[in-house]
C-alpha cells in the first residue's frame, strides 16, 4: 500500500470542519446501518454507479510489484461488485435458508482516520479512512480485520451517496474463513 | 548437478484405523477430522507420498517466473527454467533452512538467502556466498549444496503437480482414466485454460479431508446448503439434481468427479448470460474436439477432487487446495480457471462470478465454511469423535456394463466417491510405500 | 606493459561478455557494447564469482552470485554489495584481434584461472 506513490494533490484542499464533521458523520452512520443488520437501507447509500472493490493483496518483492504494488485491477479480489453485485449479496443475507446467518453475527464496525478532501467534480469528495470490524459468531468464534479505504462520495440532498470505495487489508492471507459483512 | 531431497522414514501405521474407516460397511468417525496422530501420519503417509497440486503453468510462462506454494506443510518454490521445464525445490537454504524466497511471486535471476548470502541461481545450484573465500579454504563443494529439488515434477494440461517420493508412480498412472474427465475443463478449447492472475488465501478452521470430500462427491448438499445462495443469485432454488435423467460418481485412486450433463447447470448460479451464451457457442467445437459426451460437462452441475487435497468446480472456474496446517486448520487458495481464447469480457465475467460466489466473500461459500467447521469441531469431544458417521448412500450404483472410463456409478446423488476417497485415505495411511498400496480400481483404464 | 590477446572480433557479439583464461594476470573478461569493446578483471570484487557468466544491462554488469553491478567503461562498483572498483584494461583492436593492455607491475587480482 505504502509501496506505490497516490496521487498527492488532493491533500492539498482539505474541506471545511464542518463538511468534515457531516462526512465523518455519515460514515459513522452507515457502519451502524451495518451493525444493525440494516442491509436495505446500507445499500441505499450506494449510488448506481458504485464501484465497490477489495483487491487481493499478494505478497510480492519490491522489483515486482504489480500495478498498483500489492494489487491488480484485473486479479482476484474479495469484492470487485457493482449495485447489482451488492444486491445479489444482500438478498442472501436476507434469505431464511441463510444457515451461516442464523443465528446472526454480531458485528461492531469502527471508522477512524477520516480526511476529506475535494473530488474532481463539483459536490464529490475523496475520503480516506481506516477500519476495524469485529465479527462475533456463535459463543466464541471472533474475526477482526482492518485496513484503509479510499472513497469517493457524491454529495445528494443533505447526505451522500458512495460512488467508489477501494478496501485494502494488509493482509495477503485472510485470517478467517469469510466475510460475512460488508467494510 | 542436481541435489534431490532426502526421502523421510515413514513410520508404522497406527493400529485400529478400521475403527475410524470402516468403507467396507459405509461408515467412518470424527476423530479422522481432529486427530494430531492421525494428522502426522497423513504429513508422512500422503503429503510426502502423492502428486501435490503446485501451480498451472500460466502462472509462470517465462525463464525466472516462480511462485511459491506449500506441499503439505513443505514451503516450496516452483520456477520456470531456460529450457522451457519446471523445477520444483524446497524453500529452505541448505546452510540452517533458512527461507530463501519470501514472495508469493515473481521474476528473478535467482535466490539470495538473507542470513549468509548464499546465492542460488535459476536452476537451484548454489552460485556463491557471502565471504566465499572461507568456503574455499575449508574445501567446500558447492555443487553439493544446491536448493533440494523434489523428486518428480509434471503437468497435465497447464496443471502443473509434484511429489516428494521418488517410488511414485507417474504422474499419468496416478490421475490415470481421470485424465479423460478432467479435459472436459481443462482442454476444451485450442490453446488450452490460463489462471486469472492472483490468489485469494484464506483460513479455515476445518480439518482438510472435510473440504476435499465436499468437492469429490457431494453435490447432495447443494439443494440444502447453498439454497440462500441460489435464490439470491437466481432468484429461485437450486437445480434439482434428482431431476436430471443422467448423472455419474465417477473415481479412480480416491480422485473422484461427480457430474451430471446439463451444460450449464455451474457456471448459471455466475447470473451472467453471457457465460451460459458462451459454454453454448463452443460446445459444437468441444464436441468435435472431445466428443458429444464431455461438451455436455463442461460447465454442468459437476464436481471434483484430485486425492488428496486439490479440487475444482466446472462453470464456477473456481479451483482451489486445501492446504493442511494442522488436523484442524487449513489455508485454502482460491484461483480461477478460463480458456486462453475465450473474450476478455468473459474471462471478466468469470473472474467476477467466481468470487462473488466461490471464494471468503462468496454467497455459496459462506454457508459451506460453517459445515466443515463445525464437522471439525464437535469431534473435540472424545466420546463424539467415536461415533459412527453414516457414509453409505448409493452402495449398490456400480455400473459394470459402462463403456466409460474409471470406476463409474450410476447417478451423482451418491456417496460413491468419498468411500473411494476415504478409502484411499486409508489404504495410504496402511502401508509403508507405493508398492504396498493396493488397486481397487474395477473400471476401465481408458475411454472406449 | 604487456599486450593480451583476448578473442576475435568475430567471436563477440554485440552485447556479448566472454571470460579469457589467464592464470598470470587473471581471468579478464572481455566486452563488446554497442560495437565498443572493453575490458575488466573478470573476479568479482565481492566474492568469488565470474562476471562474464553475468548480465549486461545498459552499460553496467551485473554479477551472477550477488547481483551488484559494475560499470563496464570506468569499472566503477555501483550496486549493493560491491563496493570496490574493479579494474579495467584499455583495449587494443588489431585487425580482427582483441588485445588488452596489462599493466605488469601493478597489483593484480588474481582468479583461480
Amino acid at each position: 500500500m505504502s509501496a506505490q506513490s497516490e496521487n498527492q494533490t488532493e491533500q492539498l484542499y482539505p474541506v471545511s470542519l464542518e463538511q468534515h464533521h457531516k462526512v465523518s458523520c455519515f460514515l459513522a452512520y452507515e457502519y451502524r446501518l451495518l451493525d444493525e443488520e440494516c442491509f436495505d437501507d446500507w445499500l441505499a447509500l450506494m449510488h448506481e454507479d458504485v464501484h465497490y472493490w477489495m483487491p487481493g493483496i499478494e505478497n510480492r518483492r519490491r522489483e515486482n510489484l504489480l500495478e498498483h504494488g500489492f494489487y491488480a485491477g484485473d486479479h482476484m479480489a474479495y469484492f470487485d461488485d457493482s449495485l447489482r453485485d451488492l444486491g445479489r449479496r444482500v438478498a442472501r443475507f436476507k434469505q431464511p435458508s441463510a444457515w451461516a446467518e442464523n443465528p446472526g453475527t454480531r458485528n461492531v464496525h469502527q471508522v477512524s482516520n477520516i480526511e476529506v478532501y475535494y473530488g474532481e467534480t463539483d459536490g464529490e469528495y475523496v475520503v480516506h479512512s481506516v477500519f476495524q470490524s469485529v465479527r462475533s459468531r456463535g459463543l466464541d468464534e471472533e474475526y477482526v480485520i482492518y485496513g484503509r479505504r479510499k472513497d469517493v462520495l457524491v454529495q445528494q440532498g443533505g447526505s451522500f451517496k458512495i460512488k467508489k470505495r477501494l478496501i485494502l487489508i494488509p493482509s495477503a492471507t485472510l485470517s478467517c474463513k469469510n466475510i460475512n459483512t460488508f467494510l | 548437478m542436481s541435489n534431490i531431497i532426502k526421502t523421510i522414514d515413514v513410520t508404522d501405521s497406527l493400529e485400529n484405523l478400521k475403527d475410524v474407516c470402516d468403507i467396507e460397511n459405509g461408515r467412518i468417525a470424527g476423530k479422522i477430522f481432529y486427530d494430531q496422530a492421525i494428522y502426522e501420519q497423513e504429513l508422512e503417509k500422503i503429503f510426502a507420498r502423492c502428486w501435490l497440486f503446485v501451480a498451472h503453468e500460466s502462472q509462470i510462462p517465462d525463464t525466472g517466473d516462480y511462485i511459491t506454494t506449500t506441499m503439505g506443510e513443505d514451503e516450496v518454490i516452483v520456477i520456470r527454467q531456460k529450457d522451457g521445464g519446471i523445477k520444483v525445490f524446497l524453500n529452505a537454504c541448505p546452510h540452517r533452512g533458512n527461507k530463501v524466497c519470501f514472495a508469493e511471486s515473481g521474476t528473478t535471476r535467482g535466490f539470495i538467502c538473507n542470513y549468509h548470502g548464499w546465492s542460488f541461481n535459476v536452476q537451484g545450484n548454489l552460485v556463491g556466498q557471502h565471504e566465499s573465500g572461507i568456503y574455499e579454504a575449508s574445501d567446500f563443494d558447492k555443487a553439493k549444496w544446491g536448493l533440494k529439488e523434489v523428486a518428480q515434477v509434471d503437468s497435465w494440461k497447464g496443471l502443473v503437480f509434484a511429489t516428494f517420493d521418488p517410488e511414485a508412480p507417474t504422474l499419468q498412472e496416478y490421475l490415470g482414466p481421470m485424465t479423460w474427465y478432467l479435459d472436459a475443463l481443462f482442454d476444451n478449447q485450442e490453446g488450452g485454460t490460463e489462471f486469472v492472475g492472483g490468489c485469494i488465501r484464506s483460513t479455515y478452521e476445518c480439518n482438510w479431508k472435510i473440504a476435499a470430500e465436499n468437492f469429490v462427491g457431494d453435490i447432495l448438499h447443494a439443494g440444502w446448503t447453498h439454497d440462500s445462495a441460489a435464490r439470491a443469485m437466481l432468484g429461485g432454488s437450486v437445480a434439482k439434481v434428482s431431476d436430471f435423467d443422467e448423472s455419474y460418481s465417477v473415481n479412480w485412486n480416491g480422485h473422484g468427479y461427480e457430474f451430471a450433463l446439463d451444460t450449464v447447470g455451474n457456471v448459471a448460479v455466475l447470473g451472467e448470460s453471457a457465460l451460459n451464451k458462451y459454454l453454448h457457442t463452443i460446445k459444437p467445437s468441444v464436441a468435435e474436439r472431445l466428443g458429444e459426451f464431455r461438451s455436455n460437462m463442461i460447465g454442468a452441475v459437476s464436481s471434483c477432487t484430485l486425492f488428496p487435497n486439490f479440487s475444482f468446480l466446472a462453470g464456477q472456474n473456481t479451483v482451489r487446495v486445501w492446504q493442511p496446517r494442522g488436523p484442524n486448520k487449513i489455508e485454502l487458495f482460491t484461483w480461477v480457471v478460463v480458456n486462453k481464447s475465450a473474450p476478455q469480457e468473459i474471462k471478466e465475467k468469470w473472474r467476477k462470478g467466481a468470487m462473488m460466489t466461490f471464494s471468503p466473500t462468496g454467497v455459496f461459500e459462506m454457508d459451506d465454511g460453517e459445515n466443515w467447521e463445525y464437522c471439525t469441531k464437535t469431534a473435540k469431544g472424545r466420546v463424539t469423535a467415536a461415533q459412527d458417521l453414516y457414509i453409505g448412500l448409493g452402495m449398490n450404483t456400480l455400473q459394470r456394463d459402462t463403456s466409460l472410463p474409471g470406476n463409474v456409478y450410476k447417478g451423482q446423488l451418491n456417496e460413491a466417491n468419498a468411500r473411494a476417497y476415504y478409502q484411499q485415505w486409508f489404504d495410504h495411511l496402511s502401508t509403508k510405500r507405493w508398492s504396498e498400496l493396493p488397486d481397487r480400481n474395477i473400471g476401465k483404464k481408458e475411454a472406449e | 606493459m604487456e599486450k593480451v590477446y583476448l578473442c576475435n572480433v568475430s567471436e563477440l557479439a554485440e552485447n556479448q561478455v566472454k571470460r579469457i583464461d589467464n592464470s598470470e594476470h587473471g581471468d579478464i573478461a572481455v566486452y563488446n557494447l554497442g560495437g565498443n569493446y572493453y575490458a575488466t578483471a573478470d573476479l568479482c570484487t565481492h566474492a568469488t564469482a565470474s562476471l562474464a557468466e553475468g548480465d549486461i544491462e545498459d552499460e553496467m554488469i551485473v554479477c551472477p552470485v550477488h547481483w551488484g553491478q559494475f560499470h563496464i567503461p570506468t569499472g566503477r562498483a555501483q550496486g549493493f554489495p560491491c563496493e570496490t572498483d574493479l579494474r579495467t584494461y584499455p583495449v587494443e583492436i588489431e585487425g580482427d584481434a582483441i588485445y588488452a593492455l596489462v599493466e605488469v607491475a601493478a597489483p593484480a587480482l588474481i582468479a583461480k584461472g
